[in-house]
This record gives structure tokens, sequence and C-alpha cells, in this order.
């Protein structure tokens, strides 16, 4: 029962990640029908940015401010980096190529992509970035929390599950009860009607990379407060959230939601109960399996054309 | 009909570009005859300088560039140091890419490297058919100089071209068991890999002598990319004494100790050389092994540290940077063999390969002398050390 509870408080602490991670990937989807394949490294910037804010407070063995304060600042520092990053991407890589064949931003997407983690290693070298948030307060980020029988559930996994959460919450809020979100499901839906109806297109669509750089930055931080973070984490991140973002219907945010939590399970059962050797070989099975019997995945729609 | 045309261009195309390379890679094979020593000689080291070993490659070719710079004048030589990256993420094929473009490459004469085990598998059977010597200051897998009963079926997968300048894990393995058994007392250790030649041949030697001393083991295997090790750690018992953690990548070996700690697990991590880099792998009470002792207390290399310092300023001498330029030092005294038997001229690269052995170094960087054992192609008399993260994060020399 331990290992159950303890195995099931990882998965949440990793899908969650991935989650947020699947989120970027299926809000440009459903706006702009664009795999953004350069989101990956987005989420590495976005860990980078915090590692460098939180080494400008301090660091964690020496913080100038309380580690509540510091730990909400190197977040939001990283999410508006990364939002800023977004906004660009999109100006200079994608909106030339909005009315091009759909192989065209995609391949600038891939270029993106290794344009960030080339550059990055460039101005950053390849040396792995360590939050080192055991030195936060001696530890207590790690040795304290709450315990669910044997199985002790440590702040630090607290803050990511909830942080996690939280920014989930306020994006369906965002999407489903706000005039901006109406906008972006109007455009989703057939983005030249929506211009017909006095829609900015231009607006929504950088609207949206904003905010799907932003939970990249966020998910970089909430990742990186754990393990390091490297130039090339970009990679396997990003294809993780991408899966998530296919298992869970590319398009849907309860499907990236979902997805990225199912993906985390798997994971995280596999390895617990199955083989340590076969998680990255059951979570791409089941990709497969998706991509076979259900290809809109589990909450997006079906692709139905009139011919 | 076009499409048969077009089939048939392609086909042509292909063939000329087969047979172009194949008669590059004649012309490499060969090339390296009548290289004059009096011109610019090129030694070439495959190292990861990005990547999550990227640290090690760095260190390494620091060091590696300073013997360069001061030993080859020295010798009257004039050599130029290349740099080719094997991120160990992205397995043997970079590696293999490298030796063939260096094979290519008529003036390099001498290859330091490749650094990891994975990449001196992958690239030394190209080395060995061009007569390339290449010596690695970090590859550590015992198979690569001599049998290992227990990867590979017993074959050999080194070649007579590759040499190295530190123990293998013939040694390593043994001495962190036998450390565990005789000083730590041990009853239950988890052994972990990570699906890669310098891992699992490191866990199968680990895990051979603690279980002919009684030592109860367990396996766990991530793949290279893993990145969270709390599953993992969910598997550790709670009663084990350690978790042997031979990675390359030291931040991995310190998130491992750390989620240790996190879940209430007492054991203790215990990382191979690969781990040995105290500014990433710091939780107190952890241990590591490596081939080099630390070299900063050694009068004999006070000149050749603050040389290098004065090079890298702000930098710490690591244990991965010294045996790199010891390993220039072998290569350099090999050429310069090569070029005085040759009377000037290194006719054919494996003039140099011939002189590897007998290269002997009385004022070794590691302490002592250094010379290659006539059974094998590994340093005489080499040894583990064993060291222990303290409080403040230094590494103490335990055994």
């Amino acid at each position: 029962m331990d290992q159950f509870t303890q195995l099931t408080v990882d998965a949440l602490t990793l899908g969650s990640v991935y989650a947020l991670i699947a989120l970027g990937y299926t809000l440009v989807y459903g706006v702009l029908k664009l795999l953004n394949f350069a989101h990956g490294d987005v989420f590495m910037v976005g860990s980078f940015i915090g590692f460098g804010v939180l080494q400008e407070l301090g660091g964690t063995s020496n913080p100038v401010v309380p580690v509540w304060a510091l730990l909400v600042i190197v977040t939001f520092a990283a999410m508006a980096g990364c939002a800023a990053l977004g906004v660009v991407i999109e100006r200079f890589a994608y909106r030339p190529l909005r009315d091009a064949p759909r192989i065209a931003p995609l391949i600038s997407a891939l270029g993106v992509s290794f344009f960030l983690s080339n550059s990055m290693q460039l101005l950053f070298g390849a040396d792995p970035r360590n939050y080192n948030t055991f030195d936060l307060s001696n530890g207590a980020l790690y040795l304290k929390g709450f315990d669910i029988g044997n199985v002790r559930v440590p702040l630090l996994r607290i803050i990511t599950i909830v942080s996690a959460f939280v920014l989930m919450i306020f994006l369906w809020f965002l999407v489903n009860r706000t005039r901006t979100g109406k906008a972006m499901r109007a455009t989703s839906f057939d983005r030249e009607a929506a211009a017909m109806m006095g829609i900015n297109i231009d607006r929504v669509i950088v609207f949206t990379f904003v905010l799907g750089s932003a939970l990249a930055g966020a998910a970089g931080v909430l990742f990186a407060l754990r393990v390091p973070t490297t130039v090339s984490i970009g990679f396997v991140s990003g294809l993780k959230g991408f899966t998530a973002a296919v298992i869970g219907g590319i398009g849907s945010i309860p499907g990236a939601m979902a997805g990225g939590l199912i993906l985390g399970f798997a994971e995280s059962y596999t390895q617990g109960y199955v083989s340590t050797k076969w998680s990255d070989l059951v979570v791409f099975t089941i990709l497969i399996a998706f991509m076979i019997f259900r290809p809109q995945g589990l909450l997006g729609r079906a692709d139905i054309r009139k011919v | 009909m076009k499409k048969a045309i077009g089939l048939a261009l392609a086909v042509l195309a292909a063939t000329v570009v087969a047979a172009s390379a194949q008669g590059g890679q004649q012309v490499s094979t060969q090339a390296a005859a009548g290289v004059s020593c009096s011109g610019t000689l090129k030694i070439a080291f495959l190292t990861p300088l990005t990547g999550g070993a990227g640290f090690l490659g760095n260190e390494q070719g620091s060091w590696a560039k300073y013997a360069v710079k001061t030993l080859a004048p020295a010798m009257g030589l004039k050599v130029q140091l290349v740099m080719g990256d094997t991120p160990v993420e992205q397995g043997a094929a970079v590696a293999q890419t490298l030796a063939q473009k260096y094979v290519g490459d008529k003036k390099v004469v001498g290859i330091i490297g490749p650094s990891t085990s994975g990449a001196a598998v992958a690239a030394t059977q190209t080395f060995f058919q061009a007569g390339l010597a290449h010596i690695s200051p970090s590859a550590t897998k015992t198979d690569l100089t001599k049998s290992d009963p227990s990867t590979n079926g017993g074959k050999l997968e080194g070649t007579p071209a590759f040499f190295r300048d530190v123990p293998g894990d013939y040694i390593q393995g043994p001495t962190d068991a036998r450390f565990m058994i005789n000083t730590l007392h041990v009853k239950k250790v988890v052994i972990m890999d990570f699906q890669e030649p310098y891992s699992t041949g490191l866990a199968s030697a680990v895990d051979r002598t603690l279980k002919a001393a009684g030592v109860a083991t367990s396996r766990l295997s991530a793949s290279n990319t893993t990145t969270d090790y709390s599953a993992f750690v969910t598997k550790v018992p709670s009663d084990a004494d350690i978790v042997f953690f031979p990675t390359q990548k030291p931040g991995d070996a310190q998130t491992f100790a750390q989620q240790l700690l996190e879940q209430g697990k007492k054991a203790k991590v215990f990382g191979g050389d690969g781990s040995n880099d105290s500014s990433q792998f710091k939780v107190p009470g952890s241990y590591v092994s490596n081939f080099a002792p630390d070299i900063t207390g050694f009068k004999a290399d006070a000149k050749i540290i603050a040389g290098w310092k004065k090079d890298n300023p702000g930098k710490a001498v690591g244990s991965f940077g010294p045996p790199s330029y010891g390993a220039v030092q072998i290569m350099l005294t090999a050429i310069k063999k090569a070029c005085v038997a040759d009377h000037g001229v290194i006719k054919a690269r494996h003039d140099v390969l011939r002189q590897m052995k007998k290269v002997k170094i009385s004022n070794w960087i590691l302490g002592g002398k250094f010379a290659f054992s006539t059974k094998s192609n590994d340093p005489l008399n080499a040894k583990f050390y064993i060291f222990q993260i303290q409080s403040n994060g230094s590494y103490k020399l335990v055994g």
C-alpha cells in the first residue's frame, strides 16, 4: 500500500508538469493547427530563466527574500520571460508562414527548437544547472510535509502539484469564462469567420503563444526545482508533453490535463510495478494505441470533413 | 519512362557518392604516410562537451589544451588539438561519425579519448583499422582492454589501438565493493545501471564482488535520459545500506540522493568516477570513487597547476582534468618517438601506435611513475580512491 501511495504521489508530480507542457502544445494547435515543436525548448529556457533569477536573489544557500517569495518570483519571472519569447517566436518564425502549406511552419518549428537549444548552449554552456532547493531552509522542502500512512509527501511535491493545478484551473477559467477565451475558442473553431465577426486574430494568436509559453516557463521552474536542468532537457520533456497532448486529444484543454496525468501515472506505475526499464516503452505504446484506435485522443473531437 | 530514368539517376548518384566515400576512406587510412614532423600535426580529442556529461569534456579539454600548449613545444613539435563532441545522450553514432572524420584527416596522428566507455567501444574498431592510437583519460569499462566474463560474452570490445592512463572497472568495481563490505559493513545494496556500457559493466563488477561476500543485492535499471528518479527511489528497500549509482551525470547522483532523503530512506548513494564532481554532487554522507587522487597536494605538480589556473581563471582543479593532461603527455611522447625513429617523418600512423607501449614517464601528474602494463593497455599499478562527501560539500579521501 505504501508503495502504491508513493507511486501515486510521484505520478501526480510528474503528470502535473507534463500536463502544463501539454497545454502549451494543445493551445497553439487548437488555434493555429500548428505543432509547435519549439515548445519543449521554451520549457528549457524557462528553467534557465528561473535559475538565473534565483542566482540574482542570492541562490538557495543565501536568499535575500523569504523562501515563499523566492519561489513565487522565480516562477513568475520564468513565465514572463517565456511569454516574451513566445511572442518573438510567433512574430518571426510562424506569422510569416501563416498562410503557407502546413509543412512550412512545422519545419520552422523544428528550426526554432534547434536554434533555441544551440544558442542557449553557446550563451550558457553545457553544464547542468541545479537549483539546489535542498539547501533552502536546511532541506525543509524535502524533509517537511505530511504523511499518508508511512509515506511522506514533502513540501516541494505539494508545491509542484498544487501550483500546476492552480495554473490549469486558471487557464480553464480564462478560456471558458472570459471574452478573450471566447475569442480564442472562436478562432480555433473557424479563423475566417471569427475575423469577420470582428475578432482581432493576430492578437488572439499572440495571446495564445503568451499563455502557452508562460505555462511552459512555469513547468520549467517546477521541473527544475526537483531535478537539474540542461540545455538538452527540452527535447525529452517536449516529447513527453507532446505525447500527453496527443493522448488527451490535441486541441482539447481538459484533454491535455488528462493526458499529462495519464502519462505520469503510466510512467510511475510501470516503473514501480513492472520494470524501471519499460516505462518509456509503455508510454509510447499507449501513444501508438491511441493513434491506431482513437486518433482524436481521449477528449479530442474527430476531424470530420464534408466531401 | 520518366520514373525509370529518375530511378537510374538516383542509383547512379548513390553509387557515385558511395564510391567517393569509399575512395576517401581508402585514401584516409594511408594518408598519414609521410607526414612531416616539422609541420603542424593534429591530435583529436573525443569527449562529451555538451549534455549531462559536458562538465567532464570541458574539464578534460582545458587540461588537454594546456598540455599541448606547454609540452609540444618542449618536445620540438607543432601540434594542433581538435575537439570532437560526443554527448552521452546521443549514443554511439556520434563517436563513429567523428572517428571516420578524424581518420579522414591525414594530419591527425593520434587520438585522445573517447572519454566515455560507450563512445570508446563505438569508435575503437575504426581507429584500429586506420592504425590510429587512441588513449582515453576516463573510459573505464573493463573489456576495452581485457576480457570480462560478465559482459559481451567475455569477448574483448577494445582493440590493440586502445589505451588508457586510468585503471578500469576491473579495479574500480572490486575496490568500491570491498570498501562497502570491509568499511561500511553493508548487508543490503541496491545497484543501478543506466543501460549503457560504462554503468552496466561497473554495476556488474560491483555486484559480483558483493554477492561473493554474501551481501544481498538487487538491480535497478534506468534509461540514460531519466531525469526524475522518484519511482526508482520508491523501489529502494527501507533497510538498504547503499545505492550504487554509476552515472556519468553527477547532477543525477545529487537528485537521487535528495530523493532518497525526501522519501525517508536511510541508504547512502555511492557513485563511481562518473559522479565525481564536487560542484554538482554534494549530499553529505554520500560516497564517490575515482581513478585520480587530488593532485593539488603534490609538490611536483605545483607548476603545472599554477600554469593551468592562469589559463583557466576561476576554475577549480577537478579529478578528470589531470589524467587528460597525462594522456596528451603520453601521446606526444609516442609521436616524438615515432618522429625520431622515422627520421623526422611519420611514415604511417602505425608508427605512433607502435611507440605507445614503450612510453614511460618519470614525473607522472597523478604521482609516481607511469608505464603501461605488459599484459594489457592499462596503466601499471594504478588504483582507485574513495571519497566521502562532507557537510561543507568537500570530498574527503576515506579509502
